[in-house]
């Protein structure tokens, strides 16, 4: 009722001038509300607001060691946070555990590519389309055909059709971070957090990586949450950007107005 | 008073424990693996002991100063043992899978162990030796003067590769390969050999224990595992980077060991071990004292 | 692991390509069902065909019986990758509860059967709790720690007869054994099978080669290794307590055997653990090879045990299933593109191996 209202509102304004300060503006699918996490004595992230909005690239920079991966690795629920919350489709899940979260729609693609070496590509796949719902019926069942067939149209769709039989450790580095995307496309997560996923990839590569990301996210809906040490990658990629330097968030915007926020240039240059 | 007695015979025999426990962290902290034939090191000290004793007596009973004398010798023995089986088998595992670096040191005790029943028959034995009057009488606990002289030996032992570990040149190279081998490398140490040395070092420690528990209790083939298991159970407790740690766990087990031999019966002391194992285990895994391993 | 290619194989390959083995696989793989059943009925035959009992159809039990243990152990330590030194506790504990219900209790087999069965997956529970939760090498030494505490408990207590055991008089024949251990397998070996293609099995796996990342993918790792650490001490247990009245003598040195242990690991291993005929296979060959040391050498058996593992895990980890499966698949990732189907300076950027 309300909630549809809104919606329709949102569809409308979205399409019209951003209004990154308006948070009524459509349901966030991620919200944190000044996450904190300390080591100790070092804060790593302190009271960082975040929102990723559904249907859109959102990227994380900052300097190395700005608490980039461990606020990712707050939402993900493999660290808990000291203070503030978290909110997945306005579900709060602070506190739950890293597989709940993961089964509540968080994809997760990890800076070293990780996936499962002594398998098969098609195993790799048809895993993660299944993910962890505890019904004992889906448990026992040997997967079937539509599961098949979407991994297939998801191999073709990053070129790497052919290759579903192959030990996933025979894979070469760009191969295997391919695969670990479309894993997480079968999985059809609310959002799917990426970490450095242009590390490690030749140029020519990454152009190719740009329009997989481009395309997973209008084709498949994929809202997607980066971090991003390679600014040419992330400029071009995002919808939005949002710049952490000693765990606290310190800019947020379009890249344009990113690139020229004097106050990030500050923060890389070591100057904040 | 009784429980006087069961504290110093704990701390009496706990530093033995120590002084095998030491070897077998220092292992697991330098190469990396975790030696499920440590143990047997301790076993192949008794019985050289026991047959050098044998050779140069006729028969395994002698004097204190003569049993001394084996101990350099059983050292030398067995840390060539140790050396040759790490840069022979070891070696050829390191950097696998931790299962199969269990599996090897695992299947080389069974070997050692093996071999040892067919040479020696599973019979235990013990070394004799002769003391005009074999224990002293201090506030009214008795103290048997070989399981004084063992404690001295195997403090001496454990103080020993300490003072080797921080004083030497080798030692030197022992701690730098264990914080980063290819640091290490780098630098033109040897790895390949340091390794090799620490495990020769490591098993010859545990051979000289083992040389004065065969004049305290007895030994056989088997004896081994057991060995090997406290001393897991100790380097948890102190974990694998301290000595202290270590030297403190030892006794600890030693004395509860005693206390449940003496209060409850002898029967249940491995029980006890096993179960402070299990609990070590899920309550601290990184020990009390130590660093992180992986 | 990187696939295997050197000179030395020139030869091998030379007169069994890759690509037959590739197709031994596939076919297998097509036809499992109807191998089994084929299998089923080979096994089932010599003793309708005129084996006697004695010292044959001994040796051919006990070689079943060790194909369901090493079986078992490749559940939790070949596919879920939590290596157990210490399987062989529910073994004894399976052992002594059929021994001491059917001798003190007088309480008929079966029943006695499905008791071992409930008690050792009963204890696996409770075990299972606290050592699951512990990785690699603590993981391993606290099972071989659970091992020799049940043995020493064994020692101690009365009800099990304590040092000495208990001597089983009344026990059914050979021939039974023989069809016992023979059906626990076939039904152990085709449950292995099934769930191997299913999400199950899928999981577990995944369990094995990156816990953190099944975890992160959304799967509880905590239940699916429980179950496969109970599914193997079902099966263990079982065949424990056939065991003590097969044997008709069981004590806490025979019931609670940490070598066993390591021999069950050598054959899964050696014949190729993770999959289903590997661990069989392992069993079948190094039973009768140390069955035959036994009587030829005896007291050597164990002294050839502890070298062929060391030989297996240096040389020969992936065993023999393992061996040929990279061997056959091999010519697989070049005939399908491979390396040729990214931009080729991505070889360059081949992360190296954990």
């Amino acid at each position: 009722m309300i909630a549809q209202r809104w919606q329709v509102m949102s569809d409308v304004i979205k399409n019209s001038a951003r209004s990154s300060l308006n948070q009524q503006d459509s349901e966030p699918v991620l919200r944190t509300d000044d996450v904190t996490k300390r080591f100790g004595g070092l804060t790593a992230v302190d009271a960082v607001n975040i929102e990723v909005r559904e249907g859109e690239i959102v990227g994380l920079i900052g300097p190395n060691g700005a608490g980039k991966s461990t606020l990712f690795n707050c939402i993900t629920g493999t660290l808990s946070a000291d203070d503030g919350r978290i909110y997945l489709q306005n579900q709060d899940v602070t506190s739950w555990p890293e597989y709940k979260i993961a089964r509540a729609g968080i994809g997760r693609m990890f800076q070293e590519t990780r996936i499962f070496d002594a398998m098969s590509v098609r195993k790799n796949l048809l895993l993660a389309a299944q993910k962890g719902d505890a019904d004992i019926g889906q448990l026992l069942r040997r997967p079937n055909e539509s599961l098949i067939a979407r991994s297939d149209e998801l191999l073709e769709y990053v070129d790497l059709g052919g290759l579903a039989e192959t030990r996933a450790g025979q894979l070469s580095f760009g191969q295997q971070k391919l695969t670990e995307f479309i894993m997480e496309l079968m999985a059809e997560p609310d959002l799917l957090l990426m970490d450095e996923p242009a590390g490690g990839i030749n140029p020519s590569m990454l152009e190719n990586l740009i329009e997989y990301i481009r395309a997973a996210n209008e084709d498949e809906e994929a809202t997607i949450f980066l971090i991003e040490h390679n600014m040419d990658f992330v400029m071009e990629v995002a919808d939005r950007i949002y710049v952490l330097a000693h765990g606290e968030r310190i800019a947020e915007g379009t890249p344009d107005e990113i690139q020229n926020n004097q106050r990030v240039l500050d923060a890389y240059l070591g100057r904040e | 008073m009784a429980i006087t007695q069961f504290v110093v015979n704990g701390l009496l025999v706990g530093a033995l424990f120590t002084a095998v426990a030491v070897g077998f962290a220092l292992i697991w902290g330098v190469v990396d693996i975790i030696n499920l034939a440590h143990g047997e090191m301790v076993m192949l000290g008794g019985y050289s002991s026991y047959w050098i004793l044998n050779f140069l007596t006729g028969d395994a009973e002698g004097s204190v100063t003569l049993f001394l004398v084996t101990i350099p010798l059983v050292i030398g023995i067995v840390f060539v043992i140790g050396y040759a089986l790490q840069r022979i088998l070891v070696a050829r595992v390191i950097g696998t899978d931790i299962f199969l670096t269990l599996l090897v040191t695992f299947g080389i005790s069974i070997a050692i162990q093996q071999l040892a029943i067919q040479a020696w028959s599973a019979n235990p034995r013990a070394i004799q030796i002769l003391f005009t009057d074999p224990s002293l009488s201090v506030a009214g606990i008795v103290i048997p003067k070989m399981k004084l002289i063992s404690f001295i030996g195997a403090i001496g032992l454990t103080v020993a590769l300490y003072v080797f570990l921080q004083r030497t040149r080798t030692g030197r190279a022992i701690r730098a390969v264990s914080q980063n081998p290819e640091a290490a490398a780098l630098v033109g140490i040897d790895v390949e050999h340091t390794r090799a040395v620490t495990f020769g070092i490591s098993s010859a420690i545990a051979s000289g224990a083992g040389a004065f528990i065969a004049t305290i209790l007895n030994i056989q083939p088997q004896m081994g595992l057991i060995y090997t298991l406290k001393s897991f159970v100790i380097v948890v407790f102190g974990g694998v980077g301290s000595i202290p740690g270590v030297f403190i766990g030892g006794l600890m087990l030693g004395t509860v060991e005693e206390l449940t031999a003496g209060l409850v019966s002898s029967q249940w002391t491995l029980a006890v071990s096993f179960s402070l194992l299990i609990v070590l285990l899920i309550v601290k895994p990184t020990g009390l004292f130590g660093e992180e391993t992986a | 692991m990187s696939a295997s290619e050197s000179d030395e194989s020139g030869l091998f390959r030379s007169l069994i390509s890759p690509g037959l083995i590739d197709q031994l696989f596939s076919f297998c793989d097509d036809h499992a069902w109807t191998l089994l059943v084929i299998g089923t009925v080979i096994g089932a035959l010599p003793p309708i065909l005129g084996l006697n009992q004695g010292y044959y159809m001994t040796v051919i039990s006990e070689m079943f019986l060790f194909a369901i243990l090493a079986l078992s152990w490749d559940i939790i330590g070949g596919q879920t990758g939590y290596p157990s030194f210490g399987n062989m506790a529910f073994f004894g504990i399976g052992a002594y509860t059929t021994a001491i219900l059917t001798k003190d209790f007088s309480i008929i087999l079966p029943i006695a059967m499905m008791a071992a069965a409930g008690v050792a997956v009963g204890s696996a529970v409770l075990i299972g709790a606290a050592v699951l939760r512990l990785r690699g090498h603590y993981f391993a030494i606290a099972t071989l720690g659970v091992l020799l505490a049940t043995q020493q408990v064994s020692r101690i207590l009365d009800i099990t007869g304590g040092a000495s055991g208990k001597i089983l008089l009344q026990t059914p024949s050979g021939t039974v054994f023989y069809y016992f251990f023979f059906t626990v397998l076939v039904a152990e070996a085709a449950l292995v099978y099934y769930l191997s293609n299913t999400r199950f099995g899928f999981v577990l796996n995944a369990i094995r080669d990156d816990e953190k990342k099944a975890t992160a993918m959304g799967f509880n790792t905590t239940y699916y290794k429980t179950a496969a650490w109970v599914l193997s001490a079902f099966f263990t247990g079982l065949a424990g307590g056939g065991y003590s009245l097969f044997n008709t003598f069981i004590n806490p040195q025979t019931a609670y055997n940490a070598a066993w242990n390591v021999e069950l690991i050598a054959m899964a291993l050696i014949g190729g653990s993770g999959t289903v005929t590997g661990p069989i296979i392992g069993a079948f060959g190094l039973h009768v090879v140390i069955e035959y040391v036994e009587t030829a050498f005896v007291g050597w058996q164990l002294v050839l045990l502890g070298l062929v593992v060391i030989g297996t895990v240096i040389g020969f980890p992936d065993g023999i299933t393992g061996t040929l499966k990279e061997y056959a698949s091999e010519m697989k990732y070049y005939e399908r593109g491979g390396m040729a189907a990214t931009d080729s300076n991505d070889s360059a950027e081949v992360a190296s191996d954990e």
